[in-house]
């Protein structure tokens, strides 16, 4: 459990000492900052090594903070692989399925570029490991992504669904996400080093019968140096259950070798 | 439960389709974005002479920003191209940015009609890039395996334009030929400016001993370029090339300078077609582009390419820039 951090803090000592290229800061991953992400890999040959901090101040219950390390390849041409997974604290209160420490592997695909009447179009398949607190079961999803531009306004939508390896009591044993953001370069034709990006999104709550966590979104994403892309982004959840979160936000790095 | 989760995967793939629908046959194009080629040069150029890197920063404004402004306009109002968006450029160049500027975000639309000639670009500009920083990198010792290199990776991408002398004086005289530099030539000239920086700084990089004298020499160049962009050299006829502005490179190096010589051609080409009124939709446009790249620029049409010139083709150039 404790193994995946030591090995993405040691990757970001080595790489940090490593040439490395220009990240696109328009290219949107899940996390970075927000949960919305286009339907774009990072290049074949990429390496991309991602954190961030999110804190979630909830209306019943402490405020909770999490890490979320990531490594990214781009191993072929329009494919990303991913690893990471989120640690937080107080690991043994969580509940649902998502768990301090589990280790997250997924496959990202990219049908096709953005065309003149096409939107482009991705499909991502994610597995959750039980290597977390109080884990069980492997849980799978799989996600739907496009992107549509209009202008140098582009639009995106998320739709994805979850299978829970080992739901217990009330908890669910399937869910589905939804998110619909749009994301916009600040400083044409001047400046081209900010994006910002916003999303509304729901999902299905973790308990049979509970409302769903609605909320909404924004944050920035900025070019830090050719190396470096450093985002932040707050959003807060209007609806759902009592322990829904009043505000959260993260900040956080990206770095591309 | 099980058959629910079955329709639920299973439905999130139908959708996608149905989104691709009809339409797909005719537009479907992969992404196909390469990383560059990790080297101990990357960003050499950037680090140790910014005041070359910013001007190519500038450039690469210049391409999108032209081709976005044809498509909006439909190449129809020569203030909108002349005046607004070569000022545009000109104020981003002034701006003198330290970091290349997101072109996707210049010319959405542009990239929507051509993203494989986008990637084709792409593609050749990463290999500039390799070229300068391999020149001005301290810690490569030999630039000539370096150059070799870089130009090995750049041919492995199924977007790499061919590094065969192609012969430009044909490629100039289809029926849309010139309209760009006819209705345009203050942008066309611009154009050609840029082209003129980017192979003219070869020959004194590669003489210059140190990156002191590599600084000093870079300089009277780019007081010749800003020159250019105060006052676009309208007269010249025809866009420079390698051979005429660092033969040196061009002898040693004739692939890459090939290379270069045919990305500006395209360049040509494409703002050429985005004038033209023989395309008068945007589909024809992007028929015709690919039609080009796939015929006469691409290395993997090499085998029967029409415009590749044999040796007993071949003259020195002759254009006066």
């Amino acid at each position: 459990m404790r193994l995946f951090p030591v090995l993405f803090l040691g990757m970001l000592i080595w790489l940090s000492a490593q040439p490395v290229s220009a990240l696109d800061h328009d290219n949107l991953d899940k996390n970075r900052p927000l949960r919305i992400e286009d339907a774009y890999p990072i290049a074949k040959g990429e390496i991309a090594l991602e954190g961030g901090t999110q804190f979630s101040d909830r209306r019943q219950g402490r405020t909770r903070v999490a890490f979320q390390p990531q490594i990214l390849f781009g191993a072929f041409y329009n494919t990303q692989l991913e690893i990471g997974g989120d640690l937080f604290t107080e690991p043994t209160a969580i509940g649902g399925a998502e768990k301090s420490g589990d280790l997250h592997v997924g496959v990202l695909y990219n049908f096709n570029t953005e065309t003149l009447s096409l939107p482009a179009l991705a499909v991502k398949l994610d597995l959750e490991f039980p290597t977390g607190v109080r884990s069980r079961g492997v849980d799978g999803t799989l996600a739907g992504l496009l992107t549509r531009s209009f202008g140098r306004w582009r639009t995106h939508l998320n739709a994805e669904y979850s299978v829970i390896g080992s739901a217990r009591g009330e908890e669910r044993n399937g869910l589905y996400r939804l998110a619909v953001g749009v994301s916009y370069p600040l400083g044409y034709p001047m400046r081209f080093r900010e994006t910002l990006i916003a999303d509304v999104f729901t999902r299905q709550s973790e308990l049979s019968g509970g409302r769903n966590p609605t909320g909404i979104e924004i944050g920035l994403r900025h070019q830090f140096s050719s190396r470096i892309v450093l985002d932040g982004g707050i959003g807060t959840e209007f609806a759902g259950p009592a322990d829904r979160s009043a505000v959260f936000g993260t900040v956080g790095l990206s770095i591309g070798y | 439960m099980r058959t629910k989760h079955l329709f639920a995967f299973l439905g999130i793939t139908p959708v996608l389709m149905a989104l691709l629908g009809p339409c797909a046959q005719a537009q479907f194009e992969p992404r196909d974005k390469r990383f560059y080629d990790r080297a101990v040069w990357n960003f050499a150029l950037r680090d140790h002479l910014p005041e070359l890197d910013i001007e190519f920063n500038g450039v690469d404004f210049g391409h999108s920003n032209l081709y976005e402004n044809l498509l909006l306009t439909g190449a129809k109002s020569i203030p909108a191209i002349e005046e607004e968006a070569r000022m545009q450029t000109l104020r981003f160049i002034a701006s003198r940015p330290i970091l290349p500027p997101n072109e996707e975000a210049i010319a959405p639309t542009y990239m929507k009609l051509a993203w494989r000639a986008q990637n084709v670009f792409d593609e050749a500009h990463a290999l500039h890039r390799a070229t300068y920083d391999i020149y001005v990198s301290d810690t490569i010792t030999d630039k000539d395996a370096a150059l070799r290199e870089a130009l090995a990776f750049y041919q492995r991408s199924p977007y790499a334009i061919t590094a065969g002398p192609l012969d430009h004086r044909r490629l100039d005289q289809f029926p849309y030929s010139q309209a760009f530099r006819r209705k345009f030539p203050l942008f066309n000239a611009t154009i050609w400016a840029y082209h003129y920086l980017q192979v003219a700084v070869y020959d004194v990089l590669q003489e210059a001993p140190d990156l002191d004298s590599k600084r000093k020499v870079v300089q009277p160049i780019l007081a010749t370029y800003h020159g250019y962009l105060d006052q676009p050299p309208v007269q010249w006829s025809f866009m420079p090339l390698t051979a005429e502005l660092s033969p040196k490179f061009a002898a040693r190096y004739a692939e890459i300078a090939n290379i270069f010589d045919n990305l500006h051609m395209l360049h040509d080409n494409i703002s050429d077609i985005l004038v033209s009124d023989l395309f008068p939709t945007r589909e024809a446009k992007r028929a015709e582009i690919y039609r080009i790249i796939d015929s006469y620029y691409l290395a993997g049409a090499d085998p029967v390419n029409p415009m590749i010139m044999r040796r007993s083709e071949q003259s020195p150039p002759t254009h006066a820039h």
